[in-house]
């Protein structure tokens, strides 16, 4: 009989509860059809969406309508394009007006070339949002004394870094993941640089509450089968979490088979 | 009736609350969040929010993002 690992496996943000560990961002796909299959084959309940001034042609597609048609998608409006504290809160205060949801992921990156976040300017958006009820899921540098500074003033997750936005080098900042973890006791949620399904199961196995991806996705050659893929192993990566991986070896083998001779009877 | 909006000057045929504005700019109905001179209106009032010449009107709607 095959053994079933537990269902039950939830997660809380903000005294939200979740099943899905993947969270999905909603930008550079080709098209809203593609996007919203993207959606549904991750098994994601979290989608981020961006805030916009309505350009010259005001009639544009919309994002807003094919994502409420979705039954049981949060959205997380994020505060892209804000350079500072100030901005990213008045964008966070629009975001909840337009989209109903009091989550928000902070995210101020104000050089173009790196989109590394700005800690400061992070921290304390966070902390004035917090203050105002938002459910505060900070995109922030992989750094373990502001995890915690960010924890302190009421933050609901921490979203620390795997590389640079959309470069895809991966889990680049693991070692920081691990100390980061060692002392949460909010859900870490891994945002940004991720390429490919193994290293989101990496995450996963790590000890992380989830992911967030977007590029890999949207610019990979089937965004709607990678989608499925990266459900397939973010599922996989808890399931090895929780199972509790083997212990590291000390540089030398261990046999899985008996090593004594097959020919050769037991003590002769 | 000369408005700005996003920025840019507009001149409004008889936009004289902010739904006849959206209703002019053919995105009536859409979800938008709109901005009059640094102030959210919410949807509810923008019926009887009344637009005045220099008004500075903002209008916001989702887009993707990360």
């Amino acid at each position: 009989m095959e053994r079933q690992v537990k269902v039950q496996d939830e997660w809380i943000v903000g005294g939200h509860r979740f099943s899905s560990r993947l969270l999905m961002g909603t930008g550079k796909f080709q098209d809203a059809e593609t996007m919203v299959g993207a959606v549904l084959a991750s098994g994601t309940q979290i989608v981020t969406v961006a805030l916009r001034r309505i350009g010259r042609d005001p009639r544009e597609d919309d994002l807003l309508g094919p994502l409420q048609r979705l039954r049981g998608i949060t959205l997380m409006p994020n505060t892209s394009g804000a350079r500072n504290a100030s901005e990213a809160i008045r964008a966070a205060r629009l975001g909840r007006e337009l989209g109903g949801s009091p989550f928000v992921k902070v995210e101020i990156h104000p050089n173009p070339h790196h989109l590394m976040p700005d800690p400061i300017e992070t921290f304390e958006a966070a902390r004035v949002l917090a203050a105002e009820g938002f459910v505060v899921m900070p995109y922030m540098p992989a750094d373990p004394v502001l995890a915690k500074r960010l924890k302190d003033v009421g933050c609901a997750s921490l979203m620390p870094l795997g590389s640079a936005i959309g470069s895809g080098r991966g889990l680049a900042t693991a070692g920081m993941l691990r100390l980061i973890l060692r002392d949460a006791r909010i859900p870490v949620i891994v945002d940004a640089g991720l390429r490919s399904p193994s290293e989101a199961a990496a995450a996963l196995e790590m000890g992380c509450d989830a992911v967030l991806v977007n590029s890999a996705v949207a610019a990979s050659g089937d965004p709607i089968a990678m989608a499925a893929a990266f459900a397939q192993a973010v599922g996989a990566g808890r399931n090895a979490h929780r199972a509790g991986l083997m212990p590291r070896g000390g540089g030398t083998a261990l046999a899985t088979s008996p090593l004594t001779a097959f020919l050769s009877a037991e003590g002769s | 009736m000369e408005l700005t909006v996003n920025g840019e000057a507009y001149e409004a045929e008889q936009a004289e609350s902010v739904t006849a504005l959206l209703e002019e700019m053919g995105i009536g109905g859409r979800p938008v969040v709109v901005v009059l001179n640094d102030e959210v209106i919410p949807a509810s009032s923008r019926s009887g929010c009344c637009l005045r010449e220099g008004d500075r009107v903002e209008l916001f709607r989702f887009v993707g993002g990360g």
